[in-house]
């Protein structure tokens, strides 16, 4: 503590101007009663979004998709989305939910789907600890475009990474308790996830009440965090993730994951299928970097241990090659059926090779516009160099309007990931009202 | 005789009456501020050039030193959106996200002049140092240091109210020297409990001029949590606090 001596008092005029600023401001009305919470809250939004599609007519999964469809060069997608947000206070407990309703048309289809993404029923009996049971989207990991641990989830999509997705019906609590010291919290989150056949049936086998859990630390200013799912629909597995800040600008983390026993049907270029079964390892080492000129970059690397070597990816792509010149000598689609089959599966994933980049950097309040933030993000297959390029605009400076125009630029030659894909282009445009 | 040894010694004690304690200053300035743990309702109005308003309504608690949570009621667009901080380390946790991601002290989740160290201030004295302290007439001047570089200015120049013993600007610098910020406390308010202080704080930048944020308080008042709150696993139920 360092005491000074008074100097010869001097009248600040910042003490006038300081009374001067806030007056406009105080014009400005708050009133907090209108925040009240209340036993029921409804809310969401409506999205609408036009994508222009430019086809890779050569590319394997357009030849497969599209089969038995009229041929065209470009496609017109228009997607109108209404996603709701509920919850209803009752007694010591909440039910929360939400719902997607999508109507979707192009050129050659449309369709609509109504999703319920959550609806569960919580209690909290004390601070510490909270039980719930019905839908419930876990996040699992730290990964921002890949999570190897989110292991009682369904996949994230990389091409956008923050968009809600459909949980599972599961049972699960939450224990918390803060020690202090270094070991600021832990969080233990036991789950149970039915599958049966009509609960769950995308998450593995049927007839199994699968086992799941999350161990998370607070130590040292790192966040920790340890899960396991036990067999049952799918092999066990286990895994763990870090996060940190190295700077106040600068975080880094990672997840590890290891499935035992997974089994991987492989193809050759004959179509003759097997099952290759063993342990597979995946994991994640990512940052993100926040400049002093508000840029933000996140930079990851994501080796996936279920996927397919390059020699095992064109061993597919050339069994597509050789379905379709079956199919045009001798008519039969015996082949073509199978390699759909397995376009279906884990040939088809967004990201079914094992080693990849991501990349994205974006600039808040870009050319002196107030949340005008444009981006550009790339991600690429390592193994066969193929890869694509994202630029992006996004405004967000009207009241709970989003504005986001993308292009989806796709490269690579024969064989590999990004040039055997559906489209070789699109561009997004996309307007999301919250309500 | 006498009179020249009582002005003699009155001369000798002179600095140490005059002398201030910088440190109980700044001390009483976060307790006159908030209690240590209290809730609260927060409007954050950021005003362009052009006078076009974004508005977000944040409902606030805070525990000890430096435990903080900050929830979004409004916009719709951020509603469910919570902020944690516990010392240096900070969290967002979007719902459509589901899980919570660090930030950082110098962005701004709601993209105003004021940042996440704004909109997530910890007790001044959790922070920083005083370092020096004078009087300027009707107020004080604390200049205060950052104790560590993970502080999102490196230094504040800080003028307190003698009478009220509450700030009335603050000058927030970075380590270069550079004027980040000036924040001006305003509109002081009675909200009950013994809390009275300022309602209202406005800032500018200029490193964005023309543009204006102003934080507005309402429904302060104590209350204890308990430290299960200020987690990562509990931000998704923050909301359920609210009475």
């Amino acid at each position: 503590m360092k005491r000074v001596r008074v100097p010869a008092p001097l009248r600040l005029p910042v003490l006038l101007l300081a009374l001067a600023i806030p007056a406009a401001a105080q014009e400005i009305a708050f009133d907090a009663s209108a925040f009240e919470k209340k036993p029921y809250e409804l809310g969401g939004y409506l999205e609408l979004k036009q994508e222009a599609f430019d086809l890779h007519r050569d590319g394997a999964f357009y030849r497969l998709t599209t089969l038995g469809l009229p041929q065209r060069e470009s496609l017109d997608r228009t997607t109108a989305t209404l996603q709701l947000v509920g919850k209803l206070r009752y007694g010591i407990g909440t039910f929360d939910f939400r719902t997607s309703s999508s109507l979707q048309r192009d050129e050659s289809a449309h369709s609509h789907d109504n999703s319920i993404y959550e609806a569960a029923y919580s209690i909290r009996p004390d601070p510490g600890f909270t039980l719930e049971a019905g839908k419930r989207a876990l996040k699992w990991g730290k990964g921002y475009a890949w999570n190897p641990m989110g292991f009682v989830e369904r996949p994230k999509d990389p091409n956008d990474p923050q968009l809600a997705r459909e949980g599972f019906v599961m049972a699960d609590a939450d224990w918390i308790a803060s020690p202090g010291g270094a070991l600021q919290t832990i969080a233990f989150t036991p789950v149970l996830l039915p599958v049966e056949s009509n609960i769950n049936g995308d998450f593995g086998s049927r007839d199994h009440l699968n086992p799941a859990a999350k161990l998370y630390l607070l130590y040292k200013d790192t966040d920790l965090d340890f899960a396991w799912q036990g067999k049952g629909s799918r092999p066990a597995r286990f895994g763990f993730d870090f996060s940190r800040n190295v700077t106040t600008n600068f975080e880094i983390h990672g997840e590890w994951a290891r499935i035992l026993q997974f089994a991987k049907p492989i193809t050759n270029n004959a179509g003759h299928v097997t099952t290759e079964t063993g342990d597979a390892t995946s994991f994640l080492l990512g940052l993100r970097y926040l400049s002093a000129s508000d840029t933000t970059y996140i930079a990851e690397y994501y080796r996936n241990g279920t996927g397919y070597s390059d020699d095992e990816a064109g061993q597919f792509y050339r069994f597509v090659d050789t379905a379709f010149t079956q199919l045009q000598q001798t008519g039969s689609d015996a082949l073509v059926q199978r390699a759909l089959s397995l376009s279906q599966g884990s040939y088809g994933r967004p990201n079914p090779g094992t080693d990849y980049v991501y990349f994205r950097a974006q600039q808040k309040d870009a050319l002196g516009i107030v949340y005008f933030t444009p981006a550009i993000t790339a991600m690429a297959n390592l193994r066969d160099h193929s890869f694509q390029v994202t630029p992006e605009l996004q405004y967000t400076g009207f009241n709970n309007l989003e504005l986001r125009l993308r292009l989806f630029l796709l490269h690579g030659g024969s064989g590999t990931d990004f040039g055997e894909k559906l489209v070789s282009r699109k561009l997004e445009l996309l307007a999301r009202y919250y309500f | 005789m006498k009179r020249l040894l009582g002005l003699i010694a009155f001369l000798v004690a002179l600095p140490a009456l005059a002398a201030i304690d910088g440190a109980q200053i700044l001390q009483k300035v976060d307790r006159n501020l908030e209690p240590e743990s209290y809730e609260s309702y927060r409007q954050l109005t950021d005003i362009q050039p052009d006078g076009t308003k974004k508005v977000s309504v944040l409902y606030t608690m805070k525990k000890g030193r430096d435990k903080i949570v900050a929830l979004f009621l409004a916009p719709a667009s951020d509603k469910g959106r919570v902020t944690l901080r516990l010392g240096d380390n900070m969290w967002l946790y979007i719902p459509d996200v589901g899980r919570a991601i660090r930030i950082t002290s110098l962005q701004s989740v709601t993209g105003s002049v004021f940042n996440n160290a704004d909109i997530l201030r910890i007790d001044y004295t959790a922070e920083y140092d005083v370092a020096a302290a004078e009087e300027q007439g009707d107020v004080y001047l604390l200049s205060l240091k950052a104790k560590t570089g993970e502080v999102a200015y490196d230094r504040l120049k800080m003028w307190v109210d003698k009478k009220a013993m509450l700030p009335v600007t603050i000058e927030c610098y970075a380590a270069s020297g550079l004027l980040i910020k000036t924040l001006h406390f305003s509109d002081i308010k009675d909200f009950g409990g013994g809390i009275k202080r300022p309602a209202t704080l406005a800032t500018d930048s200029p490193l964005q001029k023309g543009y204006r944020s102003v934080m507005q308080w309402s429904g302060l008042k104590k209350r204890e949590f308990a430290d299960e709150i200020f987690t990562l696993n509990y931000l998704p139920r923050v909301q359920e606090l609210r009475k």
